[in-house]
């Protein structure tokens, strides 16, 4: 398969601030998420090279917010990866077609990568349940080498939760995050780790750890309204980003995922 | 002169990006109603390229959807928001221009499935019907409705939709035609037409 160049990342520019009384800022250079309302909320996307949490319990549209963010990256001419732990790439593949912002050709052309993770670990004879330090080495120098190979700007990872029960202590997993974030941005790729949370209010990863070194954190969850249960989007935390903290309902739709604020009614906590 | 010859007229004469509500006297509720629906949906409706969004909560779509029928309405220029009938059990025939709301109180859903209705089939010339505000307001609570007319309808002026709230009359002022009067451009009394 015939690859395209690698556009390199582009150096930040620095512009004065628009109202002129403060001190010129770096304008970081924004991975356009491509979702019209996540990007105003992230002043135009989440800044190049970031890795940011997507954090949720199940059923919430972690996996289609991602997968949408992939696709409409590879429609800019951004190469994609998808890393799945959980699903088949098939399956996905199959999710994807019914919605209409996917054309079967990203993948045929290469523009869309996936990868199914614990296939690649059946390759490199990673069959244990916990990896040690030396095979957890292997796991990000392969991540690495395929962001390298293919000139991968954007990817996710379907999930760190499923990759991080195979990495048992906490301080294995701050080093592993610590490095995967160091490649990933050197090699100016902005990715999304899917992790999975309980029903504990205030945490967004398993460990707790995750969510401390990643640059970002969007909420997904469910909220309950007179019965009725809404889909919530929120951004916790966005490195580099004058972002909103407030809630948006979320649908998914076949032309993508559209957002709409919390109505709140007048009330603090909602109803 | 005729109630619906009137209105369409003033309705035509409208710039886009309006909010109008279109005040309907509960005595004479059938007769206005289709007077509303003849001027919305044949002589607004009928304009090169229009598209109307119709969000249904006092009647099911189907029902509406006869209705407009016998206006000569093409199904591609009117697309149902119906939030009535999931929770009237009766969803067994969904129509193929209807998107389905679960539930009424559901507002952010209705907004979102207007946006989507929005995206999916641009036109020129879009109107977007609110029938009604009274049947929403049996369902929320007042606070979550003001927000919610005021979010939507600031959204749909900023796109140039012209906005048509149905409402009842009542004999006093309501809370919601006050919460309405906030929102709105202008208010016309269809009873009051062609008099």
């Amino acid at each position: 398969m015939e690859l395209p160049p690698v556009t390199p990342p582009a150096t930040p520019p620095t512009t004065p601030a628009a109202d002129g009384l403060l001190p010129p800022a770096t304008v970081l250079d924004r991975c356009v998420v491509g979702i019209e309302g996540l990007d105003s909320i992230l002043e135009g996307g989440i800044p190049r090279g970031n890795m940011v949490l997507v954090a949720g319990s199940v059923g919430t549209g972690k996996t289609t917010l991602c997968l949408e963010f992939l696709v409409r990256g590879a429609e800019r001419g951004e190469r994609s990866l998808f890393l799945s732990v959980t699903e088949a790439s098939s399956k996905l593949m199959q999710n994807l077609s019914t919605f209409e912002f996917f054309h079967k050709d990203l993948v045929e052309q290469g523009s869309l990568v996936f990868v199914d993770l614990p296939k690649a670990y059946d390759r490199l004879g990673l069959g244990r349940e916990e990896l040690t330090n030396e095979e957890i080495g292997i796991v990000l120098r392969t991540i690495r080498d395929l962001v390298r190979s293919l000139g991968i700007r954007r990817l996710v990872l379907d999930s760190l939760t499923s990759v991080c029960y195979r990495i048992r202590r906490e301080e294995q997993i701050r080093d592993f995050m610590l490095r995967l974030g160091q490649e990933l941005n050197e090699a100016g790729c902005t990715s999304l780790l899917v992790s999975e949370i309980g029903p504990t209010p205030g945490r967004y990863s398993l460990h707790g750890v995750e969510e401390a070194i990643v640059d970002g954190v969007i909420l997904l969850s469910n909220s309950h309204r007179m019965g009725d249960i809404l889909r919530i989007l929120q951004v916790i935390k966005m490195r580099g980003t004058a972002h909103s903290h407030a809630q948006f309902v979320i649908q998914l739709t076949p032309i993508g995922l559209l957002m709409a604020p919390h109505l709140k009614g007048g009330q603090e906590g909602g109803t | 002169m005729a109630p619906e010859v009137d209105l369409g007229e003033r309705l035509r004469g409208l710039p886009s990006g309006s909010a109008v509500a279109l005040k309907l006297d509960p005595r004479e509720y059938a007769d206005h109603y289709f007077a509303v629906l003849n001027a919305t949906l044949r002589d607004v409706g009928s304009e090169t390229d229009a598209h109307t969004i119709y969000l249904t909560v006092t009647n099911p779509a189907a029902f509406v959807w006869t209705l407009a029928q016998a206006l000569d309405v093409p199904p591609d220029r009117i697309s149902f928001v119906d939030a009535i009938s999931h929770i009237m059990m009766n969803y067994a025939n969904p129509l193929p221009n209807a998107t389905y709301v679960e539930s009424p109180r559901a507002l952010e859903e209705i907004m979102l499935r207007i946006e989507y209705l929005l995206r999916r089939f641009p036109h020129p010339r879009e109107i977007v019907v609110i029938d009604s505000v009274n049947s929403l307001a049996i369902h929320n609570p007042p606070g979550l409705l003001s927000e919610f007319f005021h979010i939507l309808l600031n959204n749909l002026k900023s796109r140039q939709v012209l906005t048509l709230v149905l409402e009842t009359s009542e004999e006093e002022t309501t809370g919601i035609e006050q919460m309405l009067n906030l929102v709105v451009d202008e208010t016309i009394d269809v009873g009051r037409l062609g008099r």
